[in-house]
């Protein structure tokens, strides 16, 4: 190959290394509704602090672009909450997100609280008249062109996914259908996962919206499971617009899952120098052949596959202690 | 005889509406056939009778009698048609509504609901008939055998108020002769079993029980003379082999049980109690496939019997269980628990089984098969078939069934002691030839598990000392009782204990010799007195004076306060000091608590004074005496978690992290799947290059890290790594990589890993 060549190559694999590391732009309305109790306050507003300090922290949302209603302004933190999550309060945050979000961008609405109705009468409770499933359907759709994921974690949200179904649109709930009325647990984990690196499946320091979903899906199913419970909520996913939601979208019949799986929430800074991009290609490109390795493990003996397996992540893990070399060499790591 | 004889009678004569040539009085034929095995017979007589009754709409113009004996029919016609037996309780209702003073329909249809394991159905018909009757000694056994089939204690009362009330009625005499034998009165039971066979030679039952007295008796003579004698009567007696298989399996002879019950099955192919006692009993030696076999026949005769079908049910949801093997042991456990349960009671049973060895000079055959069960439901159906079992764990021998973590809340019992005490079943029980007596095996079982760790097993309780105080434990020679009869749950428990003390006392005055010559006495077919003297040249008289004053001389402390007659065993000054404590005054309260502890020095459990007053000296600042104190309960209470964690964090803070680790690890027991313990214990454990406990426990947390494997393994790679097993690492580590290759923590890892591989050591 001669050099020309190689500088070409490398500059290539530049730009596919940075494609999807950077972090797109991203907007977050969260709506906290009415508790009745106070321990469902805690729950609400805990969720909902964690979600707006993740985004701050981890996510570089600036604060502009991240919103908090809740059933009262004492909920959170000083300044934490925007305003009460009044039905005008929540359409007036969507249409703001409208107006400041551009093409391209991801905005996230999660609403968290208690959950009744059925179909496209859903609603979540909160101070004065409720919106319904169809009222939220209304306003997400000024959000056309953006990368626009709903996530509802309320008590009996099912129904809210056929309504709110659209092509390129996420939508994820807590329950499987609006019969499922017992409180949820589906956003404290959800919340946790996104918050530690727990939720981040493939350790590769970028948390997407299918990662954290089957996070907190999963254990969901393994706190009712440790506690010999009756699972009571089955969160569901939709992003090909179907309305027909999937729970566990690892399954190979899977229909759901692409869209949340390009969502990026955090991920590292993108590479600052063409050697460590060049670096970071050479590892998507091993990562590429253990996930090749990988479909084809049936060929092998377990110890001919481990020994492979090994050749090849060694290999990985040699890139990315020279990425890290490189870096600290040029003023400290990400 | 002379019953079968007289329902006979009962139901001949002129009957309105019926076929003139019809032989009612043949159904007492039928069911004499049927109880000899010989089906077609029976089925020939019984036949005609209940197609008359249906041809007739449901014998429509019957007299009551007609209508019993129609539901005689059906019931042998329905051992394998559960619609029979619906037309049998039809006909027997129909009899009720047409003898409205009468009580036979009502016997019949309890017999019948009992026969098919409906025992609170069947209790309401001889409950209505003892409303009318309060003598009949009929529905007074039915009463009797309900109360047995559910597990009650009043079994026995009922009996003998059957028998009182006719004692000439050969049924209730053998099934009293059945509960003397279940509680290993042999003697008793052979006197009361031979009055039922005078009375009625037909009893194919009571010569099982005779023939289960012979033989648990070793007295093979008799056995083999009982055989020919009901064979002389019946020539295929099945349901003799399968009452001496029961009884086996009751006295946990369980391969006896096995042989007797495969040749029940042999003689009748059709038996399912046969196949159903041969398949639980092949289930109990580890013989799962054969037992799945047999269970299969016995349930498809017998789609009623609860116990198959839940065993079967269990049998299928264990197809997902997973097994982990040690060197000598199967541990068997549904599939999200094995890891764990692997971890952590593997190496306590191989050190239980060396430890064993060495105490009984015998080394069970291997391997030993442990089963556990996330659901206490399942542990319970797999011992006795039927949910609501109280135990925690059972031993068949080489076959061990118990609760896993999740099947009770955390806390509430010690995984470990109870691994360890089963596990000393095995030894007692095949040291003994499946001849040792409850008791002895109990007691010899909470020993162990004290010998094991400090602060396992039974302690001295309250109820205890107020039963040693009041002079109701049972003498050594009934102490049995205390198990196969109790009259309660608390004397369940004070028997566990009481029986520990007396081998703890047999041990300390004779020595681990007459232990051994003990189980060998049994083996040899000596009974308890005869054992005894064999084993300590004494017997249970004897012993029982040296340890009642031995009992006397060790809580003499706590007796005399009791005998002061002061308010309760700890007196006025526990209440004072909690109070003192509860308000701060913790000064006040560490006087008053000593003084209430003093009373009964022997009592560590977490509710008493030792536990408030570890608390009381901490808030004074003096940590030397509260360890003292705080000790003194987790070393008594095997349960005490939350003092076991006070412990651990007193002690860490005065930089004690050996002891610390200690008081950790019997938390760990406690509440096997507290992640949070389990890496508090890795960390110190860490600390002290103590590498085996931190692979140890960082396999644990990985195996309960289920909704964030990828950290769990990668922590335990590292502590691989520390210990030296590169090997084990990289396994780990290509785990985790496989699923994240962007892991960078588990990349480094690997990296260190191979340079250890290749010589390089620890970079």
């Amino acid at each position: 190959m001669s050099a020309r060549c190689m500088v070409a190559l490398v500059a290539l694999l530049f730009v596919g290394a940075t494609h999807g590391a950077a972090q797109d732009a991203m907007h977050l309305l969260v709506v906290t509704g009415l508790s009745g109790e106070r321990s469902f306050a805690t729950s609400f507003n805990t969720s909902a602090s964690t979600l707006l300090t993740t985004a701050r922290t981890r996510w570089d949302v600036a604060p502009t672009q991240a919103i908090w209603l809740a059933e009262s302004i004492e909920a959170g933190d000083s300044g934490e909450v925007r305003g009460v999550a009044t039905r005008e309060a929540i359409a007036a945050a969507v249409d703001s997100l409208a107006r400041q979000s551009a093409e391209g961008d991801i905005v996230l609405v999660v609403l968290i609280g208690h959950g009744s109705g059925e179909g496209a009468e859903s609603r979540l409770s909160v101070p004065g008249p409720d919106p319904t499933a169809a009222e939220y359907g209304r306003w997400l759709d000024l959000l056309a062109g953006r990368r626009v994921a709903i996530i509802n974690g309320a008590s009996a949200s099912g129904d809210f996914l056929p309504v709110l179904a659209a092509p390129g649109r996420v939508v994820i709930t807590a329950t499987r259908s609006a019969t499922e009325r017992n409180a949820t647990t589906f956003m404290t984990h959800f919340t946790h996962g996104i918050a530690s690196d727990e939720a981040d499946a493939n350790r590769d320091g970028q948390l997407t919206l299918l990662e954290a979903y089957d996070y907190a899906r999963r254990a969901v199913d393994e706190a009712y499971t440790a506690d010999s419970r009756l699972l009571t909520e089955h969160a569901q996913l939709d992003d090909d617009g179907d309305g027909k939601g999937t729970s566990d979208t690892s399954v190979p019949e899977a229909s759901d899952g692409r869209v949340a799986a390009r969502i990026v929430l955090g991920a590292r800074a993108a590479p600052v120098s063409p050697q460590v991009a060049a670096l970071l290609a050479e590892r998507r490109a091993l990562e590429g052949e253990v996930e090749a390795l990988r479909r084809t493990r049936d060929r092998y003996d377990a110890e001919s596959y481990a020994d492979a397996l090994e050749t090849l992540l060694v290999a990985i893990a040699e890139r990315t202690q020279a990425i890290r070399a490189l870096e600290a060499r040029a003023g400290g790591a990400p | 005889m002379r019953n079968v004889l007289l329902m006979g009678v009962l139901i001949t004569g002129p009957l309105a509406g019926q076929d003139a040539t019809l032989r009612l009085d043949r159904v007492a034929d039928a069911e004499r056939a049927w109880a000899g095995g010989d089906r077609e017979a029976a089925r020939r007589w019984a036949s005609p009778v209940a197609a008359a009754w249906e041809r007739a709409q449901g014998g429509d113009g019957w007299s009551p009698s007609a209508h019993i004996a129609a539901g005689r029919a059906w019931r042998i016609l329905g051992e394998d048609d559960p619609t029979a037996v619906r037309q049998a309780l039809a006909a027997f209702d129909a009899a009720t509504r047409l003898d409205t003073a009468g009580v036979e329909g009502r016997l019949w249809a309890g017999d019948l609901l009992l026969e098919r394991y409906n025992a609170p159905d069947a209790r309401v018909e001889y409950r209505a008939v003892l409303s009318r009757d309060e003598g009949n000694a009929r529905a007074l056994l039915g009463l009797a055998r309900a109360a047995s089939f559910e597990g009650s204690n009043d079994a026995a009362p009922l009996a003998m108020r059957s028998v009182a009330a006719d004692d000439r009625y050969a049924p209730a005499l053998h099934f009293l002769a059945q509960l003397l034998l279940e509680s290993e009165q042999y003697d008793s039971a052979r006197v009361v079993a031979e009055r039922a066979l005078a009375l009625d030679s037909t009893l194919v039952e009571g010569w099982g029980t005779l023939g289960a007295v012979a033989w648990l008796s070793d007295d093979t003579t008799s056995f083999a003379a009982t055989e020919r004698r009901v064979t002389a009567i019946l020539p295929r007696p099945a349901a003799f082999h399968v009452a001496v298989a029961e009884a086996a399996a009751r006295h946990r002879r369980y391969a006896d049980a096995v042989q007797f019950a495969a040749r029940g099955a042999a003689l009748d192919s059709l038996n399912a109690r046969a196949w159903g006692v041969l398949g639980i009993n092949q289930l109990r030696i580890g013989a799962i496939d054969s037992g799945r076999a047999s269970l299969e026949r016995a349930f498809a005769r017998d789609p009623f019997h609860i116990w198959h079908k839940n065993t079967l049910d269990l049998l299928d949801q264990m197809a997902g269980f997973r097994t982990v093997r040690t060197a000598r042991f199967e541990i068997v456990a549904p599939a999200r628990d094995a890891e764990l349960l692997g971890t952590i009671l593997g190496p306590l049973l191989e050190e239980a089984y060396d430890s064993l060895v060495v105490r009984y000079d015998y080394r069970p055959p291997t391997p030993i098969r442990l089963e556990l069960f996330a659901r206490h439901a399942d542990f319970s159906v797999r011992t006795v078939g039927l949910t609501g079992m109280g135990a925690l764990g059972v031993s068949f021998g080489t076959v061990l069934a118990m609760d896993a973590p999740a099947a009770r809340p955390a806390g509430s019992w010690n995984i470990g002691s109870t691994a360890w005490h089963e596990l000393a079943h095995t030894f007692t029980l095949g040291a003994s030839d499946h001849r040792v007596p409850r008791w002895v095996s109990e007691g010899l079982s909470v020993v162990e598990e004290r010998r094991a760790r400090p602060g396992w097993g039974a302690h001295a309780s309250v109820d205890f000392l107020m039963a040693l105080h009041g002079g109701e434990l049972l003498p050594i020679d009934r102490l049995n009782e205390g198990f196969t009869r109790p009259t309660g749950p608390g004397q369940l428990t004070l028997s566990y204990y009481q029986a520990s003390l007396v081998m703890e006392q047999l041990e300390s005055d004779f020595g681990i010799g007459a232990i051994r010559r003990l189980l060998q006495g049994y083996a040899e077919g000596l009974d308890s007195e005869a054992a005894l003297v064999a084993a300590t040249g004494l017997g249970s008289d004897s012993l029982n004076a040296r340890f009642t004053g031995w009992l006397k001389t060790r809580f003499a402390v706590p007796l005399a306060a009791l005998a002061a007659g002061e308010d309760g065993v700890f007196g006025p000054s526990w209440a004072t000091g909690q109070e003192a404590l509860a308000v701060g005054n913790a000064r006040a309260a560490v006087g008053a608590i000593r003084a209430a502890h003093e009373r009964f020095p022997e009592y560590g459990g977490a509710d008493g004074p030792l536990a408030g007053l570890a608390l009381a000296l901490l808030a004074t600042g003096d940590t030397t005496r509260a360890l003292d104190a705080i000790s003194g309960v987790t070393t008594r209470d095997e349960t005490a978690f939350e003092a076991n964690q006070l412990e651990a964090r007193v002690r860490l803070a005065r930089g004690d992290s050996a002891a610390a680790m200690t008081a950790l690890e019997r938390a760990t027991w406690i509440s096997p799947e507290d992640v949070t313990i389990r890496r508090m214990l890795a960390e110190v454990a860490a600390a002290r290059q103590a590498h085996d406990v931190v692979v140890r426990e960082r396999r644990a947390i990985a195996a309960l890290s289920r909704t964030d494997p990828l950290t769990a393994r990668t922590d335990l790679a590292e502590a691989l790594i520390d210990a030296g097993d590169a090997t084990g690492a990289r396994r780990e580590l290509l785990t985790v990589l496989e699923a994240a290759p962007a892991y960078e923590r588990a990349q480094a890892l690997l990296l260190r890993a191979r340079a250890m591989r290749n010589g390089g050591g620890t970079p």
